[in-house]
This record gives C-alpha cells, sequence and structure tokens, in this order.
C-alpha cells in the first residue's frame, strides 16, 4: 500500500514517472524510483521465491541486499534481488508463484 | 580494465563520504564505491533521484552539508558499483579493489584502502522468523522513508535499542496500526543510570528519541519493557505473533503469552557490522561483546594489521553515523599525510577537537552496547526445525547434530551443514550460529570464532568473473 496519508511526513508528494510492468503476467502501473520489491509488497504479493530444498516461502526481509531472501525473475534473468531493482518501463518480472497464479 | 588511483574507499555512508571528501580536500586522489544508486547508505539515505523534485528537505541538515561536499570535490564516485574482492598485488605492492559494475573499471589498484561498509540489523531466530511479512526495522524503514510504502497496517515491533522506535513512530506517522513495541532489555533505566554522563550533551540524539516517544505516546502504543516475540505463525505469511514476558536471562515468563493477529513483524535486535572485508583479508579481529562478533583490530589512526587497510564507521564497532565521520576525518588527514601530500608534520596530527567529539561519540555507542543487550534465552527461541540459515534451508536440529558430532568453530557446522555457504555468506546466521554453539558447548561466545568469508563477497554473474579473470603471461 503506498503511503498517501498527506498529513504524514512520509508521504512521498511527488515520485517518478509512471510506468507499465508486468508482474506474473498481470500488467500493473508502478513509478520511476520505485524498487521491484516494494511494488510487489504494495500489490500484495508476499512469496517473492521459493526454496529449492524446503519449497518455503520467502520475501522482503532485511531489505538493504544482504540477507537474498526477495530474488525474483526479471527480464528472464533469474535470482535477481527485488529490493536492488528499481522498476523500469515494460519490465517483466516474475515471482517463484508466477505461473501458477 | 585497470585503473590506479591513491585512495579507494568502499561504502558512501556517511563515514566513506566524510573521508572521501576530506581526503580529497588534501590533495589525495579519492575513488569512492557503493552498491546503491546514490550516496548516503543506510543512514542518510536519500530519496530516490527520480521522487527528489518536490520532496525537498527530507535529509538531515548534516546530510545535506556532506552531499554538497562530495558533489564540489574532486572525489571520482562509482555508484552502483559492487566491490566483490580486495587482494594484494605482489608486483605492483598495490591493493586491489575487484568491482562489478556498468560503467567503472573492473578493478582499482592503490597503496590505501578505507573500508566504511557500515552495518545491517541483527536476527535473532524463532520459530516461524523465516516467514514473509517478518522484516528487519531497517527494511521497514526503508519502505516507509525511502520508498512511500506502508509495510503492514497492523505491525508489531520487537528487538532492542532506539532503532526500533524509530521505525514505530515512522510506522504510526504512516497510518499503520502499531500493537506494541517489545523491548527486550528489562532493566534499561537500572543499566541507564550510571551512563548519564554518556547522554549528556547529545541533545540532537535526545530530541530526536523524545520526538518517537511522543508520537507513540499520543498514539497510545505500549512500550513494553521486558518483551519479546518468540514466535511467528502462519500460512505463507505472518498472519499471527506470540509474545511473552522474559526473564532477565531471557527465557520467556509461562503465563505472559499472548498472541496478536497481525500483517506485519518488525525485528531489529541491533546492528551487526559488515567485516566481510577484514575476514577477506584475514585482518587481526578481536571479539567485540556488543555486537556478539569479532571487529577489525584498528590503531589510534583507524588502520587495521595490514598496512594501508583503514577500517572508519560501524564495519569496524557499531558507533553511528557522527562517530564514523570523526574517525573518518582523522583517518582521511593520516593518509594525507602518509601519501605525502601534507608536508608539515603538525597538520596531520589529532586534533584536542577531534579527540574530545571522538571520546563523546564513543561514551555514547559505549552506553547504547551496555544498556541495549540481548538477553542469552532469546537465542534459544529456535526448535528443532526452525530455519537457522535461510539460504541453506539449515534446521536447528542440522545444526545440533553437527555440534553433537563434533563442530568446534562456526566454520566447522559450516562445512558439515552448509550452513552460512549460501547467497548471503553467513551474514544474516553467522551471529546466531555463534551463540547456538557456545551455549551447547556451554562456552563463551568468543570460542565460536567467526565464518571465513571467500571471494566474491557478494554474488556475481559469472560472465563478470570470466571478464575479470585476465590470464597473465609470463615470459
Amino acid at each position: 500500500m503506498r503511503i498517501t496519508n498527506s498529513s504524514s511526513k512520509h508521504s512521498i508528494r511527488k515520485r517518478g514517472r509512471s510506468v507499465d510492468i508486468l508482474i506474473n503476467q498481470h500488467k500493473v502501473t508502478a513509478f520511476e524510483g520505485e524498487l521491484v520489491s516494494t511494488v510487489l509488497h504494495a500489490e500484495g504479493i508476499r512469496t517473492f521465491d521459493r526454496k529449492h530444498k524446503t519449497g518455503n516461502s520467502s520475501g522482503i526481509y532485511c531489505g538493504m541486499g544482504i540477507c537474498y531472501e526477495c530474488l525474483v525473475t526479471i527480464d528472464g534473468v533469474p535470482n535477481i534481488r527485488a529490493c536492488q531493482t528499481p522498476v523500469e518501463n515494460m519490465m517483466v518480472i516474475e515471482t517463484s508463484d508466477g505461473n501458477k497464479s | 580494465m585497470n585503473t590506479k588511483t591513491e585512495l579507494v574507499v568502499i561504502g558512501a555512508g556517511p563515514g566513506g563520504i566524510q573521508a572521501a571528501v576530506t581526503a580529497a580536500k588534501f590533495g589525495v586522489d579519492v575513488t569512492l564505491i557503493d552498491s546503491s544508486f546514490v550516496p548516503g547508505g543506510q543512514y542518510y539515505k536519500q530519496l530516490p533521484k527520480e521522487f527528489l523534485k518536490d520532496n525537498k528537505n527530507h535529509l538531515h541538515k548534516k546530510a545535506e552539508f556532506l552531499f554538497t561536499e562530495l558533489k564540489r570535490s574532486s572525489v571520482h564516485v562509482f555508484m552502483n558499483s559492487v566491490a566483490w574482492g580486495i587482494f594484494h598485488n605482489p608486483k605492483s605492492g598495490l591493493w586491489q579493489v575487484k568491482l562489478q559494475c556498468n560503467n567503472c573499471s573492473s578493478q582499482i589498484e592503490a597503496p590505501i584502502i578505507i573500508i566504511a561498509t557500515g552495518a545491517y540489523d541483527r536476527s535473532i531466530a524463532f520459530p516461524g522468523w523465516n516467514l514473509p511479512g517478518v522484516m528487519t526495522a531497517g527494511a521497514a524503514q526503508t519502505m516507509i522513508k525511502n520508498q512511500g510504502i506502508l509495510p503492514g497496517k497492523r505491525a508489531l515491533l520487537s528487538g532492542s535499542g532506539p532503532l526500533q522506535l524509530a521505525a514505530a513512530a515512522n510506522l504510526v506517522d504512516a497510518g499503520a496500526e502499531v500493537i506494541a513495541v517489545l523491548e527486550c532489555g528489562s532493566r534499561l533505566l537500572r543499566k541507564g543510570i550510571s551512563h548519564i554522563p554518556a547522554v549528556w550533551g547529545q541533545w540532537g540524539r535526545m530530541h530526536e528519541g523524545l520526538g518517537y516517544a511522543g508520537t507513540l505516546v499520543k498514539a497510545k502504543v505500549p512500550y513494553k519493557l521486558g518483551w519479546s516475540v518468540i514466535k511467528a505463525m502462519g500460512n505463507e505469511k505472518v498472519e499471527e505473533v506470540v509474545i511473552a514476558k522474559v526473564d532477565e536471562i531471557g527465557k520467556p515468563i509461562k503465563g505472559s503469552i499472548q498472541t496478536h493477529d497481525v500483517d506485519a513483524l518488525i525485528v531489529g535486535y541491533g546492528l551487526t557490522p559488515s567485516t566481510e572485508f577484514f575476514r577477506l583479508l584475514n585482518c587481526e579481529m578481536k571479539f567485540s561483546p556488543s555486537e556478539g562478533i569479532y571487529i577489525p583490530d584498528r590503531n589510534e589512526y583507524f588502520e587495521t594489521s595490514l598496512p594501508g587497510i583503514f577500517a572508519v564507521g560501524d564495519c569496524a564497532g557499531i558507533g553511528g553515523a557522527e562517530l564514523a565521520m570523526v574517525e573518518a576525518k582523522i583517518t582521511a588527514k593520516r593518509i594525507a599525510w602518509k601519501l605525502g601530500h601534507v608536508s608539515n608534520d603538525q597538520s596531520f596530527k589529532i586534533e584536542s577537537s577531534e579527540i574530545r567529539a571522538l571520546k563523546k561519540e564513543q561514551r555514547f555507542a559505549k552506553m547504547l552496547g551496555q544498556v541495549f543487550t540481548i538477553p542469552q534465552g532469546l537465542f534459544k527461541l529456535a526448535e528443532e526445525d526452525t530455519i537457522i540459515c535461510r539460504c541453506e534451508q539449515v534446521t536447528l536440529s542440522e545444526v545440533n547434530k553437527a555440534i553433537s558430532y563434533g563442530a568446534q568453530s562456526v566454520t566447522d557446522i559450516k562445512t558439515i551443514t552448509r550452513s552460512g555457504m549460501g547467497n548471503c555468506q553467513g551474514r544474516t546466521c553467522g551471529t546466531i550460529l555463534a551463540q547456538i554453539l557456545a551455549a551447547e558447548l556451554g562456552k563463551p561466545v568468543e570460542t565460536s570464532q567467526f565464518l571465513n568469508i571467500r571471494p566474491p563477497v557478494h554474488p556475481l554473474l559469472i560472465e563478470q568473473i570470466e571478464e575479470n579473470a585476465q590470464p597473465e603471461v609470463t615470459g
């Protein structure tokens, strides 16, 4: 959820230009400067990746590129840290559960 | 491509920027490297440049000043560049920094390196800590302050230290319902009294802290001393948290247990210095009880045991941005003198004002380290099937089995279980493994040692390594 509460000191008055991206084949509008991780979060997606060994879900944990829990596939390239990647127009993002949804 | 410079600074947080601009002022040729898109690090984090227009005044005055200084300086800045290794080139006698980036060389050589890689949130392992929706205080702060996105509508915070107060206040301000802030230390006041001299003079910090407290009081958010989360539950994401009052050694007290519905659990048990490069280089290390890990040994100019390798800021022991900047100034001046840019021997000396500033910040850091400690019992919350190493999905029972096989150090556990061998290279589980091993063997935690580290210190695409591997042709 984007913070819209205008009295909040963290309400961001102006984001970047709007861009169209594909998240698991669904078209979503996001804004330049936003990260893949936070856009997915705002779209209600919590499971970004699944662990090979256990199938456990993982998502945003450290938020600063340390933990590698938020790996997603971007434009066909797997294992990209969502929290370190800003969205770009026409970007194609897939989570581990993407083909199931 | 190989380039040469006089000084490479790794990390563009408050310490790294201050070191770079100070050295540049003395005439040193400086290259500053950081993996983010904009300088500032975690503490002076800037909004994405696409947001900046119409969103002025979001920064500390000091940060603004520092960024202006950097812009006006002669420092070569490479952002979005990951330093993945430091090696010694025996031919040139120089240090070699290996980089992954789009528009800079893949390696830079310099006689002197300043490591200013900062710190990240320290984790403790409890059942369900790996569920999505459980995130660190740092992650929550970035989401709110930097991205304007709410981590959850109903959040609970658990941890230790002042950072989680900041995160809680920001959540309230952004419109979330905050159920409680749990501080695992129960004797803050008693411990705090003896540290009043350390807080004296820290007016800026006290003002900031009171502001957060005010926000929480106004929203009637309970601040529970001596409480901690003990379990998180939910189907594929956190939906419920179990919290309990803990006794002085951190053991949950039966009868105090409560369950709350949440959609976000924010955890912040202090910070862990990013010591990867020091371990990679085999710098001499010493155990620091307040962070529970080994940090590099440094002299009065913040040089490590390896000549030419300096360390400033949180990566060498948690002290905060102010301390990092004082250290950076002293280090930079020393380096300028070493490189022959300061001819007058007097001008490189540490000034008494710098010593005073250093002492003041060190006192404050020591106070935080001693007041906000994690009681031992909280390292025993994990159950048999709790994941300890998230990357390699290693459970507590697997770690315990390794210990029963005779593991004596965290590296032994890594060899047996793969714990700490995954993508994050033990950044998350390293300190947890040390605590589990020490408790199991009944030894002090420093006997667990630390995880060895191998390059690259961040995972890389294989093409990047190939590009870097230039075969030496010797005739």
